[in-house]
């Protein structure tokens, strides 16, 4: 009976989230031109409760991604009143956030750090830049392993600690992470652990032709538009989030094959080491969006095949020798792909 | 402990994806594994039994396969599975033995039926266990796959093992049924040979990389191919070649070039001595008094300095040919006393490479002969002779030599080592004849071969060899040598009495090897050196001593089958052939039924498949409202199967419908009904229980059947409609889309 309830929230609730979803990417194309399947993915990690990583040149449009993300969502509802009974700090969270990188930032740049008033003869803390919806960490690769470490951490529990003190951040919180493939002297690569805490590592490629001559032709009246945007309220994003949870259904079939996939992918010997499971409790929110976005109740197997390379790449090491991993992929994916079809004729008694 | 762990996972998680590569693997292991029990089995037991034993490995290795990939058998400790397996096969052996021994079941069922169903039982069993303790190993360890190997190997070693040494009816059951249809069975067994070499390969590189299996396979074709190119041009390889005086085996090469002296062939190892060198067909029945055929090759007769040897001198010794006849060749010399001889004619056919040809004693005339199988027979040729029929009276009383030599010819005859031992003894030996014989030439020889077979010891070790005279090392020392030790010492006696005597070389075959045949098979052990008088008007007289003491064994099996099939095959008749004809009559399968029950088979399979066509095609139409979503899509499946249209391996459903739903809208809707209704997969399937039949499948979207059955209907419309007209003849015709649909 439960289920049946379920199925309700998806008649009605799933609707609206799938509406929500659809503002934001059209906020975002308004923007972003010639990138609409890094446009998706980014709405995926956001509605998923994911972090992106970006990986591509200078000047192709990451900044203006993440800017325009962060400026579609509006605080329509104040995260913490000050007048919360449980007494914690209030925190004030805007929007969007950018930090920049380099090799003498320090940890307190990014999450604040207890400043002494002289009036009141007391500390009181300093809230970061990473108290935001939208945070972009313009070339993560360039800081010292601490700061990433800083960074990481509240990415992966949502809170800061400084002096004792803990902050939440807010639930609306989304990191766009960017490094450059190029130019990799003096910089301090992500190890792979590190690079598990995002759910997707997107490598853009330079946009095509026609949507480049596009660019040139609309920027200006892109900048001019600026306050005519669409915007989209936090508090309906955190709403579409649980009724995408509660709507879409993930079938044993499905989790049996992500679970066969990764054991494949463990066991090939073209790769040194495999994707955690990490990956896969990150992956299934993930499924419930990309499913709803695409109007199903149900997640399929057309989108574990979408979103299986993008989550997977940056969590496996290749072995010395193999390059492609998307080609391993497929051929670790081809068994338990044909049990999930056949599943379909021969339902389990 | 974790490294152990993480194996048995890596193993499962292999285990679990099962690629066809490795199932089409399996097979061919299977395959070979029975191919070679069949081969062992075969010579043990009945067709039966071993068809019953072949069927049993190969089961028992694919489930083998099966069970290790599933990993019950995984589980199980070595000891204990071989304990269980020699459990079950005690077992069944008692029960085979239980009914075999029952009386009243052979009643009822009668005896070989009985008989036949217990063997099958007992060998299916053996070599199922067989097969497992042997896939076992081979998944278990390192080594595994050598029991494998060695398992196949033997198996064609010891087929192809009974066919050596010129055994060319061995084995039995291969030699009788390609002799029967009039084929060659070394075809046969090199393809065994081939198919050998071929099946280890592969077993070998399964081991390793299947990835190389072809390159490597096509290489080992050529190479086996080459091998019967080989023996189609350049022939067989032939038993080795005896020498002149035959046992040896060690050197001989046709000519003993490296050898100066009869006496100096090697130490005669007598592993060689069943080789049948020739094959003797008497055209007339012809027994010999003397108990022994001998054919005389060659002879030495004229004295070198040190020992007897083949005369150099053209007058001596003109009743031998030292070539083969590619026309008839008369021998020179005319054999005296032909009134006391009979013409036999025999066809000789030569197995093993000689010098010059041979025929029974006294041979006349040599005749090319027709070479009924040119890789089997070296040389065939037809020799008349005229065999001695002399009675007693007729040698006694002769004059040694004949009134028509030359001195030079006499002298030759009688030239021997300077010696005077050999005169000595030689009187010696003939000074007790009686009085009337005191004078009498043979009855010296018979005198002298009597003391030789008395006191002569027959051993094949040559001590002799390197002494400066070693027959009269032989005659004075220890009396102990083989047939040229007593040829030539005999040889040397006579001459010193003044009876021209000279060396035969050549074949003597015991008389009794003919067993009642008209063939006769000279085999390598048969190589003979005998001495020979020659007595007035009666031309040659071999006398020769046959030493009662032997220090070894020189007795073999005759071979009579070999020599039967020798006789025929270098005959050739077309009363051979007609027996051969009735032969493949009377056994072959009869084709007429076999092919009539095949077509029967075949034409009920058909109907079989359309049946199961038309099921699967028409059943949405009664089949359970609950079910639909599934039989639908599957009809739909089928319809796209019969027009070659099936989702590859691994493919989604939704991706195959994306790629055919191109020119056919109407599989989109379906597959997407499908896959929306499907339980598992689009809802929970608690629901279906939770809800009952209102909530089920087909009424979570609220889809009837008919709304299925029209999907379906557009379905074959459109793809009637995008098809040509034979395409859809075809797809019509096909009467197995249903295995292809999936």
């Amino acid at each position: 009976m439960q289920v049946m309830e379920a199925q309700t929230v998806h008649s009605t609730d799933l609707d609206s989230a799938r509406e929500v979803m659809t503002r934001l990417t059209q906020a975002v194309k308004a923007q972003v031109l010639g990138r609409d399947d890094v446009i998706e993915l980014a709405l995926i990690a956001l509605m998923s409760d994911g972090h992106v990583l970006l990986e591509d040149f200078p000047g192709s449009g990451k900044t203006t991604l993440a800017k325009a993300l962060g400026e579609a969502i509006v605080d329509d509802q104040p995260a913490h009143d000050p007048s919360d009974p449980s007494g914690r700090a209030y925190v004030p969270i805007v929007p969007f956030r950018r930090i920049q990188f380099t090799p003498d930032l320090l940890p307190s740049d990014v999450t604040g750090s207890a400043v002494f008033d002289a009036s009141t003869n007391r500390f009181h803390f300093r809230h970061g830049p990473i108290f935001a919806h939208v945070v972009l960490a313009d070339e993560i690769n360039r800081t010292s392993p601490k700061v990433q470490a800083a960074m990481l951490e509240a990415m992966g529990e949502k809170q800061v600690t400084v002096d004792n003190q803990t902050y939440l951040l807010d639930p609306l919180f989304f990191v766009i992470a960017t490094q450059n493939p190029l130019d990799l002297v003096g910089t301090y690569p992500l190890p792979t652990p590190q690079l598990d805490r995002f759910l997707f590592k997107l490598t853009m490629v330079h946009v095509a032709r026609d949507a480049e001559l596009e660019v040139l032709n609309t920027w200006q009246s892109r900048r001019d538009k600026h306050n005519a945007r669409i915007h989209v309220g936090r508090t309906e994003i955190l709403q579409a989030r649980h009724a995408i949870d509660a709507g879409v259904y993930i079938s044993d079939a499905i989790k049996t094959a992500l679970v066969d996939i990764s054991r494949a992918l463990r066991a090939d010997e073209r790769i040194l080491q495999g994707n955690s499971t990490r990956s896969l409790v990150l992956i299934m929110p993930a499924l419930q969006v990309l499913a709803a976005m695409r109007g199903r109740s149900y997640v399929n197997a057309d989108d574990l095949e979408t979103l299986l390379p993008p989550v997977l790449t940056h969590r496996v090491e290749l072995a010395p020798g193999s390059s492609d991993f998307v080609k391993i992929l497929r051929d670790c994916m081809r068994g338990p792909m044909e049990i999930l079809a056949r599943g379909t004729l021969h339902p389990a008694p | 402990m974790s490294k152990a762990m993480s194996k048995t996972i890596s193993q499962i998680s292999t285990n679990t994806s099962v690629t066809s590569a490795k199932l089409i693997q399996g097979l061919i292991r299977a395959l070979i594994l029975a191919l070679a029990c069949w081969v062992l089995s075969t010579p043990l037991t009945t067709v039966t039994g071993s068809t019953a034993a072949a069927i049993g490995c190969l089961l028992a290795c694919l489930w083998a396969d099966k069970q290790q990939r599933t990993g019950t058998l995984l589980q199980l400790r070595a000891p204990a599975l071989f304990l269980m397996l020699a459990l079950a096969l005690v077992l069944i052996s008692t029960v085979t033995s239980l009914l075999v021994q029952s009386a009243m079941l052979a009643n009822m069922l009668g005896a070989i039926v009985l008989y036949q169903s217990g063997q099958s039982l007992f060998w299916f069993t053996l070599a199922a266990t067989l097969a497992i303790a042997l896939r076992h190993t081979a998944r278990r360890h390192s080594w595994g796959a050598l029991p494998e190997l060695l398992f196949v190997a033997c198996a064609f070693v010891i087929t192809l093992a009974a066919h050596q040494r010129g055994m060319i009816d061995r084995p039995y059951f291969i030699g009788d049924f390609a002799l029967i249809r009039g084929l060659d069975p070394t075809t046969i067994l090199m393809a065994i040979g081939v198919a050998a070499v071929l099946a280890l390969a592969i077993l070998l590189m399964m081991e390793n990389q299947h990835r190389r299996l072809p390159y490597h396979a096509s290489i080992l074709g050529i190479l086996c191919f080459s091998l019967l190119f080989y023996v189609q041009f350049f022939g067989l390889p032939t038993p080795q070649l005896t020498n002149d005086l035959g046992l040896t085996g060690t050197e001989g090469s046709g000519s003993n070039a490296n050898n100066d002296s009869p006496f100096r062939d090697g130490e005669n190892n007598a592993s060689d001595r069943e080789a049948p060198v020739a094959i003797v067909l008497f055209r007339d029945d012809y027994e010999p008094a003397g108990g022994a055929y001998y054919f005389r090759e060659s002879a030495y007769s004229e004295f070198n300095g040190t020992l007897l040897w083949t005369a150099e001198n053209p007058d001596l010794d003109q009743d031998l040919v030292d070539r083969f006849p590619s026309s008839p060749i008369d021998v020179s010399n005319e054999v005296p006393a032909q009134q006391l001889r009979r013409r036999v004619t025999t066809t000789i056919g030569l197995l093993a490479p000689h010098r010059s040809p041979f025929g029974l004693d006294a041979p006349v005339r040599f005749e090319p002969a027709p070479n009924p199988n040119s890789l089997r027979f070296r040389q065939t040729f037809t020799v008349e002779s005229m065999v001695p029929e002399f009675e007693f009276p007729d040698l006694v009383g002769r004059k040694a030599g004949s009134s028509t030599w030359t001195l030079q010819q006499w002298a030759e005859y009688l030239e021997m080592p300077d010696d005077p031992r050999y005169g000595e003894f030689a009187r010696q030996l003939t000074a007790t004849l009686r009085p009337e014989f005191a004078d009498d030439p043979y009855a010296k020889a018979m005198a002298i071969k009597a003391w030789l077979d008395e006191n002569g010891i027959y051993s094949l070790k040559n001590e002799h060899a390197y002494a400066a005279d070693p027959a009269a090392s032989f005659l004075f020392g220890d009396l102990t040598g083989y047939c040229v030790h007593f040829a030539y010492s005999a040889t040397y006696l006579y001459r010193s009495l003044g009876i021209p005597a000279r060396v035969g070389v050549g074949y003597s075959v015991p008389a009794a090897n003919r067993a009642g045949g008209s063939a006769l098979l000279i085999q390598a052990v048969n190589g003979h050196a005998w001495p020979e008088i020659y007595l007035e008007d009666l031309g040659w007289v071999i006398v020769d001593p046959a030493p009662r003491q032997t220090l070894v064994d020189m007795s073999v099996d005759p071979q009579d089958s070999l020599q039967q099939l020798l006789g025929d095959m270098l005959r050739d008749d077309a009363a051979f052939q007609a027996f051969l004809q009735d032969q493949a009559g009377a056994s072959a399968i009869n084709w007429a039924l076999t092919l009539r029950v095949l077509v029967a088979l075949a034409f009920a399979l058909l109907l079989l498949a359309y049946a199961i066509k038309i099921y699967r095609g028409s059943c949405i139409a009664w089949a359970d409202e609950r079910e639909l979503y599934r039989l639908a899509y599957r009809a739909a499946l089928d319809t796209l199967a019969a027009h070659g249209k099936v989702r590859r391996t691994g493919e989604s459903r939704e991706a195959f419908a994306r790629r055919i739903s191109q020119p056919l809208p109407a599989f989109q809707t379906l597959s997407d009904w499908h896959l929306a209704s499907a339980p598992g997969y689009a809802f929970d399937p608690s629901l279906l229980m939770a809800g009952g039949a209102a909530s089920a499948s087909s009424a979570a979207l609220g889809l009837n059947r008919q709304q299925w059955q029209e999907q379906v209907a557009a379905l074959r419309k459109q793809l009637h409609s995008r098809q040509r007209w034979w395409q859809n003849a075809l797809a019509t015709a096909h009467p197995l889309p249903w295995l292809q649909s999936r």
